[in-house]
């Protein structure tokens, strides 16, 4: 068999997954937890979306004792996981969101010590999707420079003040009181792996920040303990929210160290309040904004990100519109050259804009075109779906005369009234005649699945698809249906 | 092969330091390819689970590339969006006409300079909004392909998530080029007199980074929206409707005329 060389490093990714699991697992059972409670985070904490979560937790669970085995759970688990489901609300996470809240959590995890961040690494790097690093094939500590550069942009040090700092704040922000329950199996499992995790911390943080940030890498474990149920706590929400970009002025929130913090017009301004209170860009120093701000869930990262940008901004312009000398000798060139190179100029950057401009429109529309087109393609999704499932209880009545043959030009049936209501809405006339066929052998290999995948049950949704799908060119697919 | 071709000419257009920050379109075709001709793989197979686990893996690095390259640069827009109004402001305020020295000089030097700052400012964020845009076509693009040639589902959902990434919401910035747009009007002489479209040629391409991307841009929607594609179908965009197309079409852009400054 011809070598693939995709695959074959996957396998090998696989088995460091098991190592790494393995270690993680035998440390204690719970790291696995952190993961994917992690990645469930809905975008907004409520507690209905906790309960799911907790649902999706226990399956990890479950597999994490099993781990030496774990490749092919794994991989099941992973490709069960990542929206492949039928769970439209896990579907809607997106893995992203997973993976970027990974760090936020892996900093956390620096304050739970733990090969937390390890175990919960390998799953944020799998559970969206493999098991292999593929980035990261050679060796594990291959793999963590891998995985730590991305969260070490984001010192996790900072997590340790943050948390100190938002301890009393976050608490409000959650107040669910299932966090506090897994919030406290976690705390009871990190101590022992807290130094390892530190190390670790230490070593690449050291060469990376500054000696003030290194220095609060090294807090011992204590300070952490303390705050720990509230970091805990304040994991889902923060990291929750910043992806919602809707709410106002929540809108500044962001997982502890994660700082991908999105920075908003309304965020910004209150951050420039800040540093004027402080005497301005040169003398306001991170903490004291970060204090003065008051904003949840904004960690001294992001303040001094943010301050280091605003000065460099302020820098070039000011340097520019500089002294008087410079003006003069600025103005004497420009008279130098008369008015009509300035018009020119004025003409050039005229076109310049139309040209921009044009740019812009052309994108938004396009980018709204994209949003409907899916829409309405997950709309019909959930048209199939439901069919699907009146459809099968239907058939279940008539189990044993199903065959396969008939199943695979039935499965055409679903797929392809779906796609002429697309047709029918949207602008293009063409391929009517190909889709059906590719919709064919699209469903033909797609029914020889089982388990999450979505369309496996569409066969089975016959006659009462038929109507409701657009009359147009359905009408001659219909015809393998009539023997059901 | 269209596409991949324009994305990679835009990635040369590109401003410098965004050359890496797009979708790395080619590997994940060849990955598609890879997993579509391995003839053991059949949907439901362990393998082609662990196939699908490695693209998807691939597919989540890039949108996170993506993402902290686009909060990046929002974060930049953001506080430069700032500082412009209020370099507008200062200028007006210290060299206007009702300023505390008002000096017309002064005042024309500096706006000058502001008009070029704000215009450039204004290109960057839309070719931001490009960036995101072409990414996420890009992503579109190779989804479909998996599904076509693999078979699999994974199109649909996982585009869903994609949606809401934030590299895709565009909102903010596109606010940001709206406002952008109207603090050039205030800051532009009014347009005098026509110009013929000739001495409008002439002197454009002014500047190399910006609207070289901007027109690349352009005409890589125009190709795109024309159709050709090889997964065209219900869920590809329609014909590009450009009114100006050949003011697009005049900006060929291969040898920019440097205006003298």
């Amino acid at each position: 068999m011809e070598a693939r060389p995709a695959l074959s490093i996957q396998r090998s990714g696989t088995k460091q997954l098991s190592n790494m699991g393995m270690s993680g697992s035998l440390s204690s059972s719970l790291p696995i937890l952190p993961g994917p409670l992690e990645e469930s985070y809905p975008k907004l904490p409520d507690s209905q979306h906790v309960s799911m979560e907790r649902e999706l937790v226990t399956r990890p669970l479950t597999h994490a004792s099993r781990l030496p085995s774990a490749s092919g759970v794994v991989g099941h688990m992973f490709s069960s996981s990542p929206g492949f489901s039928t769970d439209l609300h896990y579907s809607s996470l997106s893995p992203v969101e997973r993976h970027s809240r990974n760090s936020p959590f892996i900093s956390h995890a620096s304050t739970n010590g733990a090969c937390l961040p390890l175990t919960h690494t390998t799953h944020s790097g799998s559970l969206p999707s493999t098991a292999s690093h593929h980035y990261a094939k050679e060796n594990s500590a291959s793999w963590h420079t891998d995985s730590l550069p991305s969260f070490l942009d984001f010192p996790v040090n900072t997590a340790i003040e943050n948390s100190q700092v938002e301890s009393s704040s976050c608490n409000a922000v959650l107040g669910s009181e299932e966090f506090n329950k897994w919030a406290d199996q976690l705390i009871s499992d990190d101590d022992p792996l807290a130094s390892d995790w530190n190390e670790l911390l230490g070593d690449t943080n050291v060469t990376d920040l500054e000696p003030k940030m290194a220095y609060q890498v090294s807090k011992p474990s204590p300070n952490f303990q303390a705050n720990q149920s509230q970091v805990h706590l304040q994991l889902p929400a923060p990291s929750g929210e910043i992806r919602a970009i809707a709410t106002p002025s929540s809108s500044s929130n962001s997982g502890p160290a994660k700082p991908r913090m999105r920075w908003t017009p309304e965020l910004h301004e209150a951050f420039v309040e800040a540093v004027n209170q402080l005497g301005g860009s040169e003398r306001a120093t991170p903490k004291g904004v970060l204090k003065l701000m008051k904003v949840e869930g904004l960690t001294i990262y992001h303040v001094k990100s943010h301050l280091q940008k605003y000065r460099t901004a302020r820098y070039r312009p000011e340097s520019s519109e500089g002294s008087s000398e410079k003006k003069l000798t600025q103005i004497e060139e420009m008279s130098s050259f008369d008015l009509k190179t300035s018009s020119e100029i004025t003409e050039a950057l005229r076109m310049q804009m139309e040209v921009q401009k044009r740019l812009h429109e052309q994108l938004e529309i396009q980018r709204n075109l994209q949003l409907r087109i899916e829409e309405q393609g997950r709309c019909l999704q959930m048209m199939f779906e439901k069919q699907c499932k009146s459809g099968i209880d239907r058939l279940n009545a008539t189990a044993s005369t199903l065959e396969n043959p008939p199943a695979p030009s039935s499965d055409a049936v679903p797929d392809s009234p779906a796609k002429s209501e697309l047709e029918a809405s949207q602008v293009d006339p063409y391929k009517t005649g190909s889709d059906p066929v590719n919709a064919n052998t699209g469903l033909e290999e797609s029914s020889q699945e089982l388990g999450g995948k979505q369309k496996a049950p569409e066969g089975k949704a016959p006659q009462s698809f038929g109507p409701d799908a657009c009359e147009s060119s359905s009408q001659s697919l219909k015809r393998p249906r009539t023997d059901e | 092969m269209k596409f991949g071709k324009r994305l990679k000419q835009q990635m040369l257009e590109t401003l410098p330091g965004w050359r890496d920050k797009f979708l790395s379109y080619k590997e994940l075709k060849k990955l598609v390819r890879l997993i579509s001709s391995a003839p053991t793989l059949s949907n439901g197979s362990f393998e082609f689970g662990k196939a699908e686990e490695e693209f998807v893996y691939l597919l989540n690095n890039e949108i996170e590339k993506f993402n902290a390259f686009f909060m990046e640069q929002e974060e930049d827009f953001v506080i430069r969006h700032k500082e412009l109004q209020q370099r507008v402001q200062r200028v007006v305020d210290t060299w206007g006409p009702n300023g505390s020295q008002p000096s017309e000089t002064d005042y024309k030097a500096e706006m000058a300079k502001i008009r070029k700052d704000i215009v450039d400012f204004h290109g960057e964020m839309v070719l931001l909004v490009n960036y995101s845009n072409v990414n996420y076509t890009g992503l579109a693009k190779i989804l479909k392909k998996y599904d076509k040639r693999t078979g699999g589902l994974l199109r649909l959902p996982f585009i869903q998530k994609v949606l809401q990434q934030p590299f895709f919401t565009t909102d903010l910035i596109s606010k940001l080029v709206k406002e952008c747009e109207s603090t050039i009007d205030a800051v532009f002489p009014v347009q005098d007199g026509e110009q013929t479209r000739e001495e409008r040629e002439a002197i454009t391409v002014a500047e190399e980074g910006i609207f070289r991307n901007t027109v690349a841009a352009l005409q890589t929607m125009e190709e795109l929206r024309r159709g050709g594609s090889s997964t065209y179908g219900h869920f590809s965009l329609p014909p590009l409707n450009v009114p100006d197309s050949d003011l697009i079409q005049s900006f060929q852009v291969n040898s920019p005329i440097p205006i003298l400054y």
